[in-house]
């Protein structure tokens, strides 16, 4: 393999990843709120996905409208049903066994496949350019200018998502929350608020993967399952709660799937992450970045 | 006398009603999983013969989905056949009918199906009626026009890991060799995979000189997309996914330069005639452009109603009759081979890469020589 066949697969390695490490985020952070497994995440991924490619006629896609200028509107659209998502999957069931919540959040994710069949059709879709214009070739490289658009995007959410939970103090009662409910409410905090605000976040996020992936990989309505499969692999192998682990986990799936499929073949790349997961699981369960204790978040 | 009287009256007319009772036709196919865009295609084609020429012969269509698994596509034949259906609309997908194939035999239902998977009427049932060409029909056409027509000497594969991707790419490897072509380059490639570049770089180093596909819609479009974006120029012959306007809505015009693929028709590339009726019929109850998938199952149904007029009545009728006759299709002539082939017939469209409508390239009729 050249060079610049292996710069090339880079590129696509980490801006997969990338796309993934958002997705594990708000995998994370529901995880961290309630302790429960969103198993809806890859369905909202692809919501976001079909969102934007609603959105997109509306606001001039034919003019050469960047996708990317679709990105607030599609995490705050994204965030708001987050909030009924909490009301309808979380809240009626917290006090039931933790299973109901698991069962709650598959039963959303497949109401959702159901209703972007319905709606948009069962063909796969692609989503606006990120970013209009042509790619540039430097040394014949191609610098994909939607690949571009994808890692930096991820990598400023990612970022606003760190700085959001660590230094603001909406982020700190959240965290707050997310350690001790029954404490946090004690000195005034309101649990249930920073509960849904936390889905709310996670799925805002969801939806900017599904925007960001939906004009490189394209859409449909079956794609949730393997978005969901990624971001439990990326918690898994980065931290079980860590924010940081999960971001680390993506990135590493993407660039591992990538590359050992490049050198050997796909069948073998899938087989050995599997096997890289039962591995993790049954020597370092704890993942590469062991979670702080009552540090979650 | 009297009595009498009204009761045979009493008599012709409930043997009158019950003559006129609707049957139903079931359409079991997978309208949600990997292949409902292609399922969707099944049962818009299917529901519209049926709604069309069918309620003259009292038929009207239950939709069913199947999902994507074997046991889901059982189940619904299952709940199906309580009906006792004098034949049933099966899926797409081979997995399914291989499941669905014993349970049809026991009930002696006939399966009407535009699946692509060999080994289905390789299994002995006379219940399968196959209105798709076959792999060893289309994959004869896919690699005769790569090499006959493109000069490919060193051709490359990369195929689905499904039944549908296996199947065809054991025919193509096969036809290739003997016609002096033999692959440089295979790989599989599963469903969920979004990034084709490791597969296309591996690739390059063998040096082809035509990449062929049997692959499924997304599939298709990634791997067409990818290549193009990373400055890979070379000829590209698809199967029958890229003859979908679906499939090609994917793609730039520019993208699909060079791109053929293989395809029973191609309803939207044929500007006049019955076929052009059926697709401006189609767009207007659908809302979409068929592809062939539509036009195949279309036929397979126009052809249960053409068994109906013609007496048949009972599934063991209506199985006969199938078996026995020809029926000429909008697409072509379909004709069973004694295992339930019906379509003998393919075409290979390509796209100029200015537009997202294929022409017609090449036309190989009665490929397995069955007629």
């Amino acid at each position: 393999m050249t060079s610049l066949a292996l710069a090339q697969i880079l590129l696509n390695g980490l801006a997969l990843g990338a796309a993934y490490a958002l997705i594990a985020l708000g995998f994370v952070i529901v995880i961290n709120a309630v302790g429960a497994v969103n198993f809806a995440q890859g369905e909202l991924v692809m919501a976001g996905g079909f969102t934007a490619i609603a959105l997109a006629p509306l606001v001039g896609e034919a003019a050469g409208f960047p996708g990317l200028l679709l990105l607030p509107l599609v995490m705050l659209l994204m965030g708001g049903f987050g909030v009924g998502f909490a009301h309808l999957a979380y809240f009626p069931l917290r006090h039931r066994p933790q299973v109901a919540v698991f069962i709650s959040t598959i039963a959303i994710g497949l109401v959702l496949q159901h209703l972007a069949n319905a709606v948009f059709g069962a063909a796969p879709r692609v989503g606006p350019p990120l970013i209009a214009g042509d790619s540039p070739t430097v040394g014949g490289l191609t610098l994909s200018l939607q690949q571009f658009a994808v890692l930096g995007s991820a990598a400023l959410l990612v970022s606003a998502t760190g700085l959001f939970l660590g230094r603001t103090q909406t982020g700190r009662r959240m965290r707050a929350v997310a350690q001790d409910p029954e404490m946090a409410a004690a000195i005034g905090i309101r649990p249930a608020r920073m509960i849904t605000l936390s889905f709310a976040l996670a799925v805002a996020l969801a939806g900017a993967a599904g925007l960001l992936l939906s004009n490189q990989f394209f859409v449909s309505p079956n794609d949730g399952g393997l978005f969901m499969l990624k971001a439990y692999i990326a918690v898994t192998i980065g931290g079980w709660g860590r924010l940081d682990g999960a971001v680390l986990g993506a990135l590493l799936i993407g660039l591992f799937e990538t590359l050992v499929a490049a050198v050997t073949s796909y069948l073998v790349a899938e087989a050995l992450l599997y096997g890289v997961l039962l591995a993790m699981l049954a020597f370092r369960p704890q993942g590469l970045l062991p979670e702080r204790a009552r540090a979650r978040v | 006398m009297f009595l009498k009287k009204t009761a045979i009256a009493l008599a012709a007319i409930l043997a009158t009603a019950g003559s006129a009772r609707a049957e139903t036709v079931p359409v079991l196919v997978p309208i949600t999983g990997f292949l409902s865009l292609e399922g969707t295609s099944q049962r818009n084609g299917a529901v519209m013969a049926i709604d069309t020429l069918g309620a003259a012969e009292g038929l009207e269509t239950e939709v069913t989905d199947t999902g994507t698994t074997p046991e889901g596509a059982v189940t619904a034949l299952r709940r199906a056949l309580a009906d006792e259906p004098s034949a049933a609309v099966s899926s797409m997908l081979g997995t399914q009918m291989l499941a669905m194939i014993p349970v049809a035999d026991r009930a002696g239902v006939p399966l009407l199906t535009v699946s692509g998977t060999a080994r289905i009427t390789e299994l002995g049932s006379p219940n399968v009626f196959r209105f798709f060409p076959g792999d060893s029909v289309v994959k004869v056409a896919q690699a005769r026009y790569a090499v006959e027509k493109l000069g490919a000497r060193r051709p490359a594969l990369l195929y689905q890991t499904t039944a549908y991707g296996q199947s065809g790419a054991a025919h193509l490897k096969e036809i290739l060799a003997g016609l002096g072509a033999p692959l440089v380059f295979e790989e599989a490639i599963d469903i969920s995979v979004k990034d084709m570049l490791p597969a296309l770089t591996r690739m390059q180093a063998a040096e082809p000189d035509i990449l062929l596909l049997h692959l499924h819609s997304g599939s298709t479009a990634l791997v067409i997309r990818q290549a193009r974006e990373s400055g890979n120029m070379f000829p590209v012959v698809a199967g029958s996914a890229m003859h979908q306007p679906t499939t090609a809505a994917l793609l730039e015009p520019a993208q699909l330069k060079d791109v053929c693929a293989e395809s029973a028709s191609s309803p939207i590339s044929e500007p006049v005639g019955p076929v052009a009726d059926f697709t401006a019929e189609y767009r207007k109850r659908f809302g979409i452009e068929p592809d062939a998938f539509a036009l195949a199952q279309y036929d397979g149904a126009a052809m249960l109603v053409a068994a109906r007029a013609a007496g048949a009545k009972s599934a063991d009728e209506v199985r006969d009759w199938l078996a026995a006759n020809s029926f000429d299709g909008l697409a072509m002539t379909y004709k069973s081979d004694g295992k339930g082939n019906m379509a003998h017939d393919a075409v290979v469209v390509c796209y100029d890469g200015k537009s997202r409508v294929p022409a017609i390239a090449s036309r190989y009729e009665n490929v397995d020589r069955t007629n």
